[in-house]
């Protein structure tokens, strides 16, 4: 099988380490951690054939941190690895220059390690290069908390081409949002915060938000999305997303989990579907645009938010459903011997 | 949480950075040979805080009376920050007999007992000394709380991870605070530190870490708060590792060449210049404030080096009062 493969690996060195650890029960999500998952996922990969990755780099964080173990025994056990170089700024940037160097390379596949935040910037510069997104933030929508290894195999099936991109993924909403000179895309949420500054980045405080916009809402989740998901669920492949309003006058009260034990309540004053195509303003005039839960830039004057829901977000690989297709096309059945360069 | 004043914190964070900026003219102006350290009216070495100012103002904003600070060998933004009386310190950094310490301390032993201030040249010896300070809030059944500040550096010594324990164990209202300006000295964190944050390490204790970036005043006002908080509560004690920067040399002729790259971006990177264009931007500072109020600043800064220079030097005969070892 296509055993040059090459799949790209971005870890978020910065995640999980926010104000929400002080106002809410977040735990802390180590580099240690980081490094452990990025083993498991490296490992996943090359039991399934991947020879080859692309990682991101960092100041010895996470990816650092597995460019030394793999000079030890474990990386005769893992795919060769290739660090992308970049510019080291500590900020997001890093990511975006690498996922940037990834599609230059034409990657298979990238395996994203970080919250919502993360798979967005990720998501800006991906193109239709499949996403399998392990959670490593604190509120995460977008990833899943699936044992990386599984997602590692899973992700080693699509890049391989053992199970076709077709079938493996599915291809997420986005929303676009802009006011004055900001324009960015979101994967998960839209807030609008009544403040005037973007503060600590994290949103935690119920009392602020004023309304939201939301990709999708699952009853599962926790953060922005939770707030939709307790008046109307929406799934991922829905084809509309929704709108809210949050104040008075109130139609209903939800109690919802905001952050890791964190639970909130929220007046709702009016939902509306959310349809994909259609630019939608925001009745906020002025407040802080939040994306997938950070607190980003302020409402421009005489310029309220456009969001706009669309259907060409990133493709991601359902882990679960991939590794079923392959179990039952018996593609998991005697997987050739792996020797790695 | 206190309210955060915008305005407040700007003319804080000038007054600190008119104040190291002066003593950084004045510690140079007479130091002859240059490279003779005790030389001059500003004797000994001298570490300035340039860019770390939004560290000291965000989480000194949320302090008030009874509450302590130990801070390292680069104190005066904390001093000021958390009131210690300018001339008071002056005086002490020119080693005069008005100082502090009666100037046998310099500007690494900044004691104010008034104000429960501390400093020190060991690096990491106020993370132990905060938990003593917080153990006696506690004991005393008051919701003070104690706040013990060292650089990214430090927090490898044993004393920071004791202290660490110490504090989660018995649950006192300590506010650990690393300041991460990238460089120790001349080495880089990730060359001493086997961890990217220090807030990791809060997680081995069982206690909350969280990491700001962007030496951003309201950012570190946000977590410092929370942190505050849960200690006044008594929820225990938390880390916050600040992300900021280190404006000038490790000490006052440092030819910093170790580095490299990094150093040609420091003046785009400077949080003061970048929050003067932020409020002005929000409509809460005019260019013409900008200038006042660092002429305010200049002033009082004057007449704190005025005080310190017409003060008596100690007397020989007075050298051995005050000293313990
Ligand atoms: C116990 C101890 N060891 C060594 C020193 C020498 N020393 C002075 S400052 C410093 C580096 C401190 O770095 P960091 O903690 O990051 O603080 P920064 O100077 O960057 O503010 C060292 C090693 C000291 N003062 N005390």
């Amino acid at each position: 099988m296509a055993s040059n493969a090459l799949v790209g690996i971005v870890a978020n060195p910065a995640s999980a380490l926010d104000i929400r650890r002080l106002v809410a029960d977040g735990s802390a999500v180590t580099t240690n951690h980081k490094i452990n998952v990025l083993r498991r996922v490296l490992a996943g990969l090359a039991g399934v054939g991947v020879e080859r990755v692309l990682s991101m780099t960092d100041l010895g964080d996470s990816s650092g941190g597995i460019e030394s173990l793999s000079r030890g025994p474990a990386g005769a056990r893992w795919p060769k690895l290739d660090f992308v170089e970049h510019p080291i700024t500590q900020s997001a940037v890093d990511t975006t220059a690498a996922v940037k160097a990834m599609a230059e390379s034409e990657v298979d596949a990238i395996v994203v390690l970080g919250g919502d935040g993360t798979n967005k910037v990720v998501a800006a510069e991906c193109g239709d290069i499949p996403l399998a997104s392990i959670s490593t933030g604190t509120n995460n929508a977008f990833p899943s908390s699936i044992e990386p290894t599984v997602v590692g195999m899973a992700t080693a099936l699509v890049a391989t081409g053992r199970v076709s991109r077709e079938d493996a993924t599915h291809r997420c909403k986005a929303m676009t949002v802009s006011t004055g000179d900001h324009c960015t895309r979101g994967l998960v949420d839209v807030a609008i915060i009544d403040d005037d500054k973007p503060g600590s980045g994290a949103v935690w405080d119920a009392a602020n938000i004023v309304e939201l916009f939301l990709c999708f809402a699952e009853t599962q989740a926790i953060g922005l999305s939770s707030i939709g998901a307790h008046v109307q669920p929406v799934g991922r492949n829905d084809p509309f997303g929704l709108h809210i309003r949050i104040g008075s006058p109130r139609v209903v009260r939800v109690r919802v989990p905001l952050a890791p034990g964190l639970l909130s309540d929220v007046d709702i004053a009016e939902v509306n579907q959310l349809d994909a195509g259609v630019a939608v303003k925001s009745i906020a005039t002025s407040g802080v645009v939040a994306v997938d839960g950070e607190r980003s830039f302020r409402i421009a004057a005489d310029d309220p938010a456009t969001v706009t829901l669309s259907r060409d977000g990133p493709f991601a690989i359902d882990v679960a459903k991939t590794m079923d297709i392959a179990s039952r096309s018996g593609v998991l059945k005697d997987l050739p011997t792996i020797n790695p360069t | 949480m206190n309210q955060f004043n915008r305005l407040d914190s700007y003319k804080e964070m000038v007054r600190i950075r008119q104040y190291e900026s002066r003593i950084l003219q004045e510690y140079h102006a007479d130091k002859q040979p240059a490279w003779d350290i005790g030389a001059g009216l500003i004797p000994g070495e001298m570490h300035l805080a340039a860019g770390q100012e939004p560290a000291a103002v965000g989480v000194c904003a949320h302090l008030k009376k009874g509450d302590a600070i130990t801070a390292p060998h680069r104190p005066h933004h904390f001093a000021l920050a958390h009131g210690v009386d300018m001339k008071a310190m002056t005086a002490e950094i020119y080693g005069r007999d008005s100082g502090l310490c009666r100037g046998k301390g310099g500007h690494m032993h900044l004691f104010d007992p008034e104000n429960h201030f501390s400093c020190s040249g060991i690096i990491a010896q106020g993370y132990p000394v905060a938990c003593g300070q917080a153990f006696a809030f506690k004991r005393r059944s008051t919701d003070n709380v104690a706040v013990a500040v060292a650089g990214e550096g430090a927090a490898n010594q044993g004393a920071f991870h004791e202290a660490l324990n110490l504090a989660a164990l018995w649950s006192l209202p300590v506010i650990f605070v690393i300041e991460d300006n990238d460089w120790a000295i001349s080495v880089p964190k990730s060359h001493s530190t086997a961890t990217a944050s220090n807030a990791d390490r809060a997680a081995g204790y069982g206690i909350p870490g969280v990491r700001v970036e962007n030496n951003d005043v309201e950012a570190i006002f946000e977590a410092a708060g929370a942190a505050v908080d849960r200690a006044r509560a008594g929820e225990g004690p938390s880390l916050i590792e600040i992300h900021t920067l280190r404006l000038w040399g490790h000490f006052e002729g440092d030819a910093q060449a170790y580095r490299g790259a990094e150093l040609e971006t420091v003046d785009e990177r400077d949080p003061i210049p970048r929050y003067a264009k932020s409020l002005v931007d929000l409509g809460e500072l005019t260019e013409d404030q900008i200038v006042t109020i660092a002429a305010a600043a200049d002033a009082e800064v004057d007449a704190a080096i005025q005080f310190a220079v017409s003060s008596p030097e100690p007397k020989p005969q007075d050298a051995l009062l005050h000293v313990f070892a």
